[in-house]
């Protein structure tokens, strides 16, 4: 694993030890290490509770995306992670440093992006880039331009790098917020909505970018609202929802887990219910046929279960739900009761009932 | 929580800082690049020039030595040290302390309204460390705009007067390096009173992100504090009052010999100030969310 790679090598040249290959296993052939992770995270803004009870892991080499709509806490969870904002109660560690009491060792190998960008309009994008480099500690003063020079390459902004902040567009802001992030090579960049205000080309631009830090072993926290831009880039999925996790795991078992199901349009639909239910299968009604419950079974006993039984099958089809249904039963089942359908799976959905 | 199986191969980070000298200058350059800041330093540096050369042309400082005690004005004109210092005791009122509200306003208040004061802290920079930056940013910039004044006033004041208007206010006359040597008593002494100020104006600056708020209540401040020291009714409340000795201890360096009791006084009830202010600044930038 590479990410295992450039750790150890890291730590051989820093510490002159020959660093263990593996770290604590990992379930299910998940990444090893974390490299952050909360536990029983809440936060209280004056009687409000903005984030209750967390438990968030984001794997090593992971592009995790932090998924919730407006108000879930994703931007409170991210500054907790950062030691911007101290939590009510819980543990919050970043690169194994307790935070925020050792922002001082996690921060400087992590980047960040929250709340949008944060520049002087009366200064340049350049001079605005050179003030952050500054502040940087793991770059070396004789080297701050040449890292701006690079960031701003990198984001597509050399063009435009010395026009007054002021002129920018949204984009261009957006952009120069990222290369601040990618000033300094990172274990971790936490980007907090990157593509807001984006086109559609410097959106690609952003997924290039994400995945090129994932190919080089950078761990990425992304929080977003757009499931799209999620289901896109990332490896991993949290799904916040009223300042608790609802949903954690990488996406594919997240998607599969929103859709172990079957449908089969049939003409006969109620004795094919009836042939599945005396056959042990979960069926029931569906516009145009039934939706077989795969959960215990495979598609294609079921379909012979019915063949057996006579039931005349026009189209079997794996129902094959994007993010965006799996979000929308996730988020709203708090609001609606649990719905009859939505039965948490085994592994990765975690109801957290607050 | 244990640490131990959060990262691979026992990699753990080692606490890092980016040298202080390079955040120093990095906020200086941000102070000085500002436009508003530019602006107000040439206004500043313009006064002691608009002031020696209307007293000037209105002829009223055109005698000899005053005998005895003259009027501050009087001895402006012709003097490269009369007027440097007259200039600041007059610009000490309001003007000088408004740039001073106005560069701690920008230091706290100003980079948390552009969002700028987060990635101080995602460096991460700690924020006592901010803090001193920010600090010595204001205090030199308050230094600066003192010693410019001065600057422009002196060299007025040698053009206008030469190098025989030396007068101090007792009648005395002294060499270049004397008056030289008072100059350099007045910067320093103003510096600090305008440091308090930046104190006070960074504390402020603490609790809001809107830089206008620290501006008028530093504008507030001196207002108020004018209006105290007019009211006998409270002459008890005079001694802590920071402006009470700026009317009457710059005046003192013009004497032969100096009268120290109100310069020192001065700078001691400054120095507590700073002490205050600073520490109120500390107390809320420790506390308050990122």
């Amino acid at each position: 694993m590479s990410a295992t790679d450039i750790h150890a090598r890291g730590a051989t040249s820093t510490r002159g030890e020959v660093a263990p290959t593996s770290g604590g296993a990992g379930a299910d052939g998940a990444p090893s290490a974390l490299v952050a992770r909360t536990r029983g995270l809440r936060k209280v803004y004056r009687g409000a509770v903005a984030v209750d009870s967390v438990d968030m892991d984001v794997p090593e080499g992971a592009v995790l995306g932090m998924l919730g709509p407006n108000g879930s806490g994703k931007t409170t969870m991210i500054r907790m992670l950062l030691g911007l904002v101290r939590p009510t109660e819980g543990e919050v560690e970043l690169l194994g440093q307790p935070m925020p009491d050792a922002a001082g060792r996690a921060l400087p190998h992590v980047g960040a992006l929250v709340e949008g960008p944060g520049f002087h309009p009366f200064l340049s994008g350049r001079e605005n880039l050179l003030r952050v480099a500054a502040a940087e500690p793991l770059l070396a003063t004789s080297g701050t331009r040449d890292a701006v020079g690079a960031a701003l390459e990198r984001v597509g902004l050399s063009g435009a790098a010395d026009r007054k902040y002021r002129g920018y567009s949204l984009g261009m802001k957006q952009r120069l917020g990222l290369a601040g992030a990618l000033l300094v090579p990172r274990k971790l960049v936490v980007l907090d909505e990157p593509t807001n205000g984006l086109d559609p080309a410097g959106t690609r631009e952003v997924r290039g970018i994400i995945g090129e830090l994932r190919e080089s072993g950078v761990s990425v926290l992304v929080s977003s609202h757009l499931l799209a831009e999620v289901e896109a880039t990332c490896t991993h999925v949290v799904v916040l929802h009223e300042g608790t996790v609802v949903a954690q795991g990488s996406l594919d078992t997240l998607l599969d887990s929103g859709s172990p199901a079957l449908l089969v349009s049939t003409p006969d639909a109620e004795s094919a219910v009836e042939a599945l239910r005396r056959n042990r299968t979960p069926a029931r009604l569906a516009p145009g046929g039934v939706r077989v419950d795969l959960t215990a079974t495979e598609p294609s006993t079921v379909v012979e279960t019915l063949v057996r039984y006579g039931v005349a099958v026009d189209e079997a089809r794996r129902e094959r739900t994007g993010l965006e249904d799996v979000f929308a039963r996730l988020t709203q089942a708090d609001a609606d009761g649990p719905a009859p359908d939505a039965e948490p799976d085994h592994v990765v959905m975690r109801e957290v009932s607050s | 929580m244990t640490t131990v199986d959060t990262l691979a191969a026992g990699w753990r980070p080692t606490r890092a800082a980016a040298p202080f000298t390079r955040l120093v200058w990095s906020e200086l350059r941000w102070i000085f690049r500002r436009p508003r800041t530019l602006v107000v330093l040439g206004i500043l540096g313009a006064i002691p020039v608009i002031i020696g050369l209307s007293v000037h042309l209105s002829g009223s400082a055109d005698g000899g030595p005053p005998g005895g005690e003259a009027p501050l004005f009087v001895t402006f004109a012709s003097s490269a040290l009369a007027l440097p210092v007259g200039t600041l005791s007059v610009t000490l009122m309001f003007l000088l302390p408004l740039t001073v509200a106005m560069v701690g306003a920008d230091a706290i208040a100003g980079e948390q309204s552009h969002g700028t004061l987060r990635g101080w802290l995602l460096a991460p920079v700690t924020r006592g460390r901010l803090l001193t930056v920010k600090a010595l940013g204001v205090a030199v910039a308050a230094l600066v705009a003192v010693t410019l004044m001065t600057l422009t006033g002196v060299v007025t004041g040698f053009v206008l007067g030469g190098t025989d208007g030396l007068f101090t206010l007792s009648g005395t006359s002294l060499t270049v390096a004397e008056a030289l040597g008072r100059i350099g008593i007045t910067i320093s002494w103003v510096a600090v009173q305008l440091f308090a100020v930046g104190a006070v104006a960074l504390a402020i600056s603490t609790f809001t992100e809107h830089p206008m708020v620290v501006v008028a209540g530093i504008l507030a401040g001196d207002i108020l504090f004018g209006v105290l020291l007019m009211l006998t009714a409270v002459d008890w409340l005079h001694p802590f009052l920071l402006t009470v000795s700026w009317t009457t201890a710059l005046p003192d360096v013009l004497r032969d010999p100096i009268p120290t009791g109100t310069l020192t006084e001065g700078a001691l009830r400054a120095g507590c100030y700073m002490l205050i202010g600073l520490s109120i600044a500390y107390a809320r930038l420790t506390a308050k969310d990122g």
